[in-house]
């Protein structure tokens, strides 16, 4: 008897994408689909589902939306969203709601959307079997030294940060790669609240890298920057915690630094949970070629972690 | 000095004034100096083009003494002798011109034509400090106001090609600022059946494979069959592999499911094909400027375009009249309803979101009815909703400028644009376009003419 199929859920407006997908991936899924959001729910209520691939732009109801709510009710889900346009809103809807596995552009290639399913329900199985997470708020006295970095410019968000977390934790300020991999070298961090861009070189590549490395670090990213392709990398390549638009509102940095404090507690207690945040590898040539340089200093930080 | 660079300032870089560039410097006369001498004084070449002689005592101008009044002198029955050996203090013109030569321009020559007699008979003293400097004539200053006056005629017309070329600019970016939101729903609306297409081909890619494959099977059974030397077994295990291969095909539907792709592939491939032909109708970038069409085809081709929006949110009742075509500039037709079709979808915030889309001709008119049940438009609002700039959407989402573009593009057509609207109930345009197109002397032409006469 071969073990029970993983479960794929298919929500989208437009009934022949549901059709063409429902045959892409029959065989190998347990597939379910539907036009109506609130139907969708229902089944992610009643039986477990590994995988939900859905829809951005819905009459009832925004996939990111659904997604959020797919996450309350059933956070071992595996969410991607599949859109026919990229806005702004909806890219950061569904990190900072939906908290997604992938972005998926229409139209897409079989081949990989079927990888990215694969790769996503196979998660989703480990997370369904293994023993629920520790309770955060247990351990939360005993790590709660873990330091936040601060990547940016000028200092008015580091100032920001160090007023909102007092001297519960250490806050560092990098204002360069370099510095900021000298932070890590030296400092347990937890969280990094960081720009896109410090000295007019790009950090993207470096939030991807150093995501890939170290799946419990958590990133939120603080930014005026409004390039949809950019940010869609980092939640594919890079699985950021949060997009915050710049100019930062304190009150909502302050709500989602303690979120990503209490994400990262609960990565670093359950490593399973890391599982969730594989990222895709890079494809940019001009990330790749930064990757190489990023290397040279993750490997001086994996040794120092060794010793 | 370059009288260009005189006239752009009252003062050059090194400090002369306009009325300095036109001071001759020319020796005065004594108040004592007599009649008799004058006349030799005045016929020196340093006085040649002046109308008068200064009078001045240490460094104060007294007055003028004028061609005219000299020639009068001596005209007279003896007036040489009656008059030559007074002073010329004694005949004088006590309120001569004077002009300070830190005076502009502008009020000189008023001062000057406001105080100078008929026939022109005297230039004007320059001062400086309040002391003599030189003479200023008449004729020079009327040269430099004409000076000006062009350059202020010449920075006149910049500005208003500056001002034409920025509400041009305007006007564009209104445009483009559709066009972003129309582009965003026209990218959906396009990659969503461009999505499953694309995957049913790579589907049906995967089956032809196997297909081929399959084929390849039969082609080698059909060798055996026709092959007289062919091995019994070979044959039969070629004959099963066949045989299940072929039912595992039917059995796993694949052929079956991959015919139903073919369906929804063509109906996307289709669904493309019309986007496309309403994105050309709808711009009508290939057609002529002014066509006669069916205001009922241009509503048809806004609801296509604007589809994205409204589709599983606003439900559109269409109340199409029997209506005769009508000649205008589709493009800019269309523009305006979709910018109303547009207007009123963001103003409905419920479910249960209305649009009703009303044609009919009315005596010499053709009506357009656009009303939706969104949350209306305030009173306040309503007479400003038609002003350039005035919007109440958020900084960034509307540029204040679609109804009055829109208005502007009826007005040309001879139409006009009416709303009425309750806050909760909804808000209800009537665009009316005459039937017949006013004839060429009128509206449209002229706005036309009046703006090829503007750029020109």
């Amino acid at each position: 008897m071969n073990p029970p199929k993983p479960s794929l859920l298919l929500v989208d407006d437009e009934e022949r994408i549901l059709r063409s997908l429902a045959m892409l991936f029959r065989g190998q899924y347990q597939v379910q689909a539907t036009t109506d959001p609130h139907h969708a729910l229902a089944m992610v209520e009643s039986a477990p589902v590994h995988v939900v691939v859905s829809d951005q732009k819905m009459p009832v109801m925004p996939g990111a939306e659904l997604l959020r709510q797919v996450r309350e009710r059933s956070p071992n889900t595996m969410r991607i969203l599949l859109t026919g346009y990229s806005e702004l809103d909806a890219i950061v809807a569904s990190v900072n709601e939906g908290e997604i596995f992938r972005y998926v552009n229409k139209p897409w290639d079989a081949a990989e959307l079927r990888s990215t399913v694969d790769q996503a329900a196979q998660i989703a199985a480990g997370l369904f079997a293994a023993p629920a997470a520790a309770a955060p708020a247990a351990i939360e006295t005993a790590t709660a030294a873990e330091g936040i970095l601060v990547i940016e410019d000028d200092d008015e968000v580091f100032r920001t940060v160090q007023e909102i977390v007092g001297h519960q934790q250490p806050v560092h300020w990098a204002r360069s790669l370099e510095q900021a991999f000298e932070h890590l070298e030296r400092n347990a961090v937890g969280v990094i609240v960081s720009e896109l861009t410090v000295q007019r070189e790009s950090l993207t590549a470096a939030l991807k890298l150093l995501k890939a490395q170290h799946p419990e670090v958590v990133t939120i990213v603080v930014t005026p920057f409004q390039d949809t392709d950019v940010l869609i990398g980092l939640i594919n390549q890079g699985q950021v915690y949060r997009l915050l638009p710049k100019p930062v509102r304190r009150g909502p940095l302050g709500m989602n630094i303690a979120s990503a404090l209490r994400h990262h507690r609960m990565l670093r207690s359950s490593p399973g949970l890391r599982s969730r945040h594989a990222v895709e590898k890079l494809r940019q040539p001009e990330e790749v070629s930064l990757a190489n340089r990023v290397m040279g200093l993750l490997g001086r930080l994996r040794s120092r972690a060794v010793v | 000095m370059s009288p260009e660079a005189s006239q752009a300032e009252s003062q050059d870089a090194a400090g002369h004034t306009d009325i300095a560039a036109l001071r001759r410097v020319v020796t005065p006369i004594g108040s004592d100096t007599r009649v008799e001498q004058l006349a030799d004084i005045i016929q020196r070449g340093e006085y040649a083009g002046l109308l008068c002689l200064p009078v001045v005592d240490d460094g104060r101008p007294l007055g003028t003494i004028s061609r005219n009044q000299l020639t009068d002198i001596f005209l007279l029955r003896f007036g040489r002798e009656l008059y030559g050996s007074r002073s010329a203090a004694e005949v004088m013109n006590r309120a001569p011109l004077i002009v300070a030569d830190d005076l502009s321009l502008e009020d000189a020559a008023k001062y000057v034509a406001a105080n100078i007699g008929s026939p022109i008979s005297e230039d004007f003293i320059i001062t400086r400090n309040g002391r003599y400097d030189g003479m200023g004539v008449v004729i020079d200053l009327l040269g430099a106001m004409q000076t000006r006056l062009a350059h202020n005629a010449r920075q006149l017309a910049q500005a208003y090609r500056q001002l034409q070329s920025s509400q041009a600019a305007l006007v564009q970016s209104e445009k483009m600022a559709s066009l972003g939101q129309m582009v965003a729903g026209v990218a959906h609306e396009i990659n969503t059946p461009l999505g499953y297409v694309r995957n049913n081909v790579d589907m049906i890619q995967g089956v032809f494979g196997q297909l081929r494959e399959l084929l390849g099977e039969y082609d080698r059974l059909a060798q055996m069959l026709t092959d007289d030397g062919a091995d019994e077994q070979a044959l039969g295990r070629q004959l099963v592999t066949v045989t299940s291969a072929a039912r595992e095909l039917h059995d796993s539907g694949v052929l079956d499911d991959t015919a139903a792709l073919f369906g929804d592939t063509l109906f996307g491939v289709d669904s493309i094909k019309e986007l496309a032909t309403n994105l050309r109708n709808f711009s009508r970038l290939d057609a002529a400027k002014v066509a006669e069409v069916s205001l009922n085809d241009c509503l048809d081709q806004t609801l296509v375009i604007a589809n994205h929006a409204l589709k599983g949110k606003v439900k559109v009742l269409k109340r199409y009249g029997d209506i005769p075509r009508i000649s205008c500039s589709p493009s800019q037709i269309n523009q305006v309803l979709l910018n109303m079709v547009t207007n009123a979808v963001q103003a409905i915030d419920h479910d249960g979101g209305k649009l009703l889309l009303q044609t009919k001709a009315d005596g010499a008119w053709l009506r357009v009815r656009i009303q939706d049940n969104g949350k209306g438009i305030r009173p306040e609002h309503l007479p400003r909703i038609f002003d350039p700039f005035f919007t109440t959407k958020p900084i960034g989402q509307g540029t204040g400028l679609g109804l009055s573009i829109s208005y502007q593009i009826v007005e040309a057509h001879g139409g006009r644009i009416e709303v009425a609207s309750a806050v909760g109930k909804g808000t209800r345009f009537v665009v009316s376009l005459p039937l017949e197109p006013p004839t060429h002397s009128t509206a449209a032409a002229q706005a036309a003419a009046s703006s090829n006469r503007g750029t020109r």
